[in-house]
């Protein structure tokens, strides 16, 4: 059964969600016999271990060298000296410097020359991954001269050092070849992802930056964004159009591109090919172009206010400070006209797909196009396209570009910097980048991922692939 | 069944319905895309001279102020730092797309599944959103106003999509390194000499994409380029006023053109793209 449940989970693959839920789960479930599996294995290495594993314990390399593994335990040895002359020199005071943050407060009249937080934020945590690096460079050395005993135990010549260079060529090859993306990942994706989330936990902001001193202070930003008087009503107003935003926009571009490509399927349409060059060709044009021709052409000297003079009428300031309704609509409509020609290619793909039996037994039985659409081909799609629908629906939540382009930063009475178009995304630009709000921002950050991650989680599990998966297979 | 009769009234009239909402779509398509192009060859070059949408003249000035007039808005100069991090990045992200793809496709390690499964999950963050974290961190290692910081930044995260290649890799079958290997080739070099020349396309394909990302960015630049000389051509497109409407228009276009010409050639790749991971088999 738990099998069988396994098996489920692994076809299901392109959701991210569900199998980091099941991960965490089976993580869980696990633990327990995967802890005592490593236990075992350490056990047996400290009871089974000879005193040249011990040698290794104490000084790194020295066992290797006991047993004449010369390159070997020479580089062991060098990063033990190493990283011991790393902390000593610098690891240690980043190490404690990461949680004091400083201080000494630079006083420019007395001369001192401060602590500055935030290079002792990277620092620290620089050190920490020092940390952890030789932490696991320590247990693979103990293994390495484990094995070697191992081997001579058993009256084999243990491994060459030149073939296992070679290894990295051939059976290993995977370790090089991840190294160079695995650093760049961790630098430029994981990185910025720890670093946001620390800050989101300090009060670095506004008037707080160095040379000032930057302090821990908890939960403080979300309370403050959740509770007090200058962030909250913005919070829920802004959280309020965000929610509205992604529901209507996801569902007009899904539907609309459904739409698009059930029509230019239909059998008595020629040149199929021809009438779906337009759609590509507007997807192929980059989005801030688009963006930044639907704000002039509704900007006040653009060709539909000079049509609307020209009949006579006062120019109206569709994308105005105080737009209201119109404003947001043309957002919509720029967001649909951006997207919809790659749900229509996606529609495109699925329906080409799809087993068209059902349609002749339908027309056998009677049932009207109308309702051959909602009973076969939309279940279908939807079914199948469930995944690009979620991770649609959290493009759109987070969509910066639509009003960042057509409007600009706008800072509306009873906001704070924000205008009543903007999405969280926008708020988040508007005080962290703007107006050095970063602690502030950066709570505001893991508050959208929440968000977005719970939302899409229960569309998920209450959607027709998750709860019976079958159907189509 | 029933027997169709060609000219039916009722069926006459479908077709008429379809094909007119046909030409409508298509119409509201094309129109800000025509709009564009047609104001890039007005004369005179600001909004206001246009009668309705479109331009009263037709002249070739605005393309030629675009790269002579270059005291206020330097185009050439953005268009060269489009072309130099767009480049870049392009190798520099292939090289380490490829290499993550196959790597993913034909070993079978310890780690292989969380790492596929980490990467899935920091999709799920908008790069955009750790965007506070990324600039300070550019600050501190010094990064801001430098064009290979954005390169960095690119290449780095081009990895992250590699599932098209992976299924493409999926796809050369493993009989080919079977052989190989009994011949007593290493992994390296069956990589080299055999894998790399039959994904050729896949490769072609990958180079293209991670060229087109940097090409249409306006956010990165804006961020980290505080320079006017460094800018792109995003950013720079972006600060021109409306009196200079034409001239945006002829900027736009040209670097509109090589971009649809690459969707155009390649659009089946793209179906193809966008369905790998939503698909399910």
């Amino acid at each position: 059964m738990s099998n069988n449940v396994s098996v489920n989970v692994k076809e299901k693959k392109a959701n991210p969600f569900v199998s980091l839920g099941n991960k965490i789960a089976s993580f869980f479930k696990n633990l327990p016999s995967t802890l005592n599996k490593k236990l075992a294995g350490a056990k047996e290495i400290v009871t089974q271990g000879n005193g040249k594993v011990c040698a290794s314990m104490c000084i790194m390399g020295l066992g290797q060298l006991m047993y004449k593994q010369w390159a070997k335990g020479i580089i062991y040895l060098l990063c033990q000296v190493a990283f011991l002359a790393y902390f000593v020199l610098k690891g240690a005071s980043d190490f404690i410097g990461f949680f004091t943050l400083g201080t000494t407060e630079s006083n420019a009249w007395v001369g001192i020359e401060g602590d500055n937080s935030v290079i002792m934020m990277l620092m620290g945590l620089l050190s920490i991954v020092a940390i952890i690096f030789y932490i696991v460079i320590y247990i693979a050395n103990i293994k390495d001269c484990y094995s070697i005993q191992c081997s001579v135990d058993t009256l084999k010549e243990p491994k060459p050092f030149k073939k296992e260079v070679g290894a990295l060529l051939n059976q290993k090859f995977y370790k090089t070849a991840l190294a160079l993306p695995i650093v760049g990942v961790c630098v430029f994706s994981i990185l910025p992802i720890v670093f946001m989330i620390i800050i989101a936990f300090t009060n670095y902001g506004g008037d707080i930056v160095p040379p000032k001193l930057i302090d821990w202070v908890g939960l403080d930003n979300f309370a403050r964004i959740l509770t007090l008087g200058q962030f909250a009503p913005t919070f829920f107003k802004i959280f309020g159009w965000n929610i509205l935003w992604a529901v209507l926009s996801t569902a007009i571009n899904y539907f609309a591109g459904l739409a698009l490509a059930l029509l230019l399927n239909k059998k008595i349409v020629k040149g199929k090919t021809l009438w779906r060059m337009f759609p590509i060709l507007a997807y192929a044009v980059p989005g801030f172009i688009t963006l930044l021709a639907f704000k002039y052409m509704f900007s006040y000297g653009g060709p539909i206010n000079q049509m609307i003079t020209e009949a006579g009428g006062t120019a109206i300031g569709f994308l105005d400070i105080d737009a209201g309704w119109t404003a947001k609509l043309i957002g919509l409509f720029a967001n649909a006209w951006l997207n919809i020609p790659s749900s229509m290619l996606l529609a495109t793909g699925i329906l080409s797909n799809m087993n068209t039996d059902l349609y002749e037994a339908a027309r056998v039985d009677g049932a009207s196009p109308f309702k051959q659409f909602v009973k076969i081909t939309l279940p279908y799609v939807l079914f199948a396209t469930m995944p690009v629908l979620i991770s649609q629906f959290i493009s759109n939540f987070n969509n910066f570009g639509i009003f960042y382009f057509l409007r600009g930063a706008m800072y509306m009475d009873g906001y704070f910097l924000a205008s009543d178009s903007d999405l969280l995304i926008n708020w988040l630009y508007n005080m962290s980048i703007n107006n050095n709000y970063y602690s502030i921002g950066a709570a505001i950050s893991i508050i959208i991922f929440i968000i977005t991650s719970v939302i899409s989680l229960s569309v998920y599990v209450l959607s027709p692939s998750y709860k019976s998966e079958e159907t189509y297979q | 069944m029933k027997k169709k009769k060609l000219f039916k009234p009722q069926k006459l009239f479908n077709i008429a319905i379809t094909y007119l909402i046909i030409l409508a779509v298509c119409f509201v398509f094309l129109f800000p895309i025509l709009w564009l192009v047609l104001a890039s060859f007005s004369k005179t070059g600001s909004i206001y001279s246009f009668k309705g949408f479109f331009p009263t003249e037709y002249s070739f000035d605005s393309f030629v102020r675009l790269f002579t007039d270059t005291q206020m808005y330097n185009y050439p100069k953005w268009f060269a730092n489009t072309l130099f991090i767009s480049i870049m990045s392009a190798f520099i992200g292939t090289a380490l797309t490829i290499l993550t793809a196959y790597c993913m496709s034909r070993f079978r390690f310890k780690s292989r599944k969380a790492m596929m499964k980490t990467t899935l999950v920091l999709g799920m963050f908008p790069s955009f959103m750790t965007m506070t974290a990324v600039y300070l961190m550019m600050t501190q290692f010094n990064l801001i106003n430098q064009q290979w910081g954005l390169i960095l930044i690119y290449s780095a995260g081009a990895p992250m999509g590699y599932l098209t290649q992976k299924g493409f890799f999926d796809t050369i079958p493993s009989s080919i390194d079977e052989a190989a290997r009994i011949d007593g080739a290493s992994n390296f070099k069956i990589f080299l000499k055999i894998t790399l020349p039959l994904a050729a396309p896949m490769i072609v394909y990958t180079l293209l994409s991670s060229f087109v990302w940097p090409w249409s960015d306006f956010i990165l630049p804006q961020l980290l380029l505080k320079n006017k000389d460094l800018w792109t051509v995003a950013v720079g497109l972006m600060t021109l006023p409306t009196d200079e409407f034409s001239r945006f228009a002829a900027g736009a276009v040209f670097i509109a053109v090589p971009i649809v010409i690459f969707y155009f050639a390649l659009s089946k790749f793209l179906i193809s793209g966008l369905s790998a991971g939503a698909v399910k088999q």
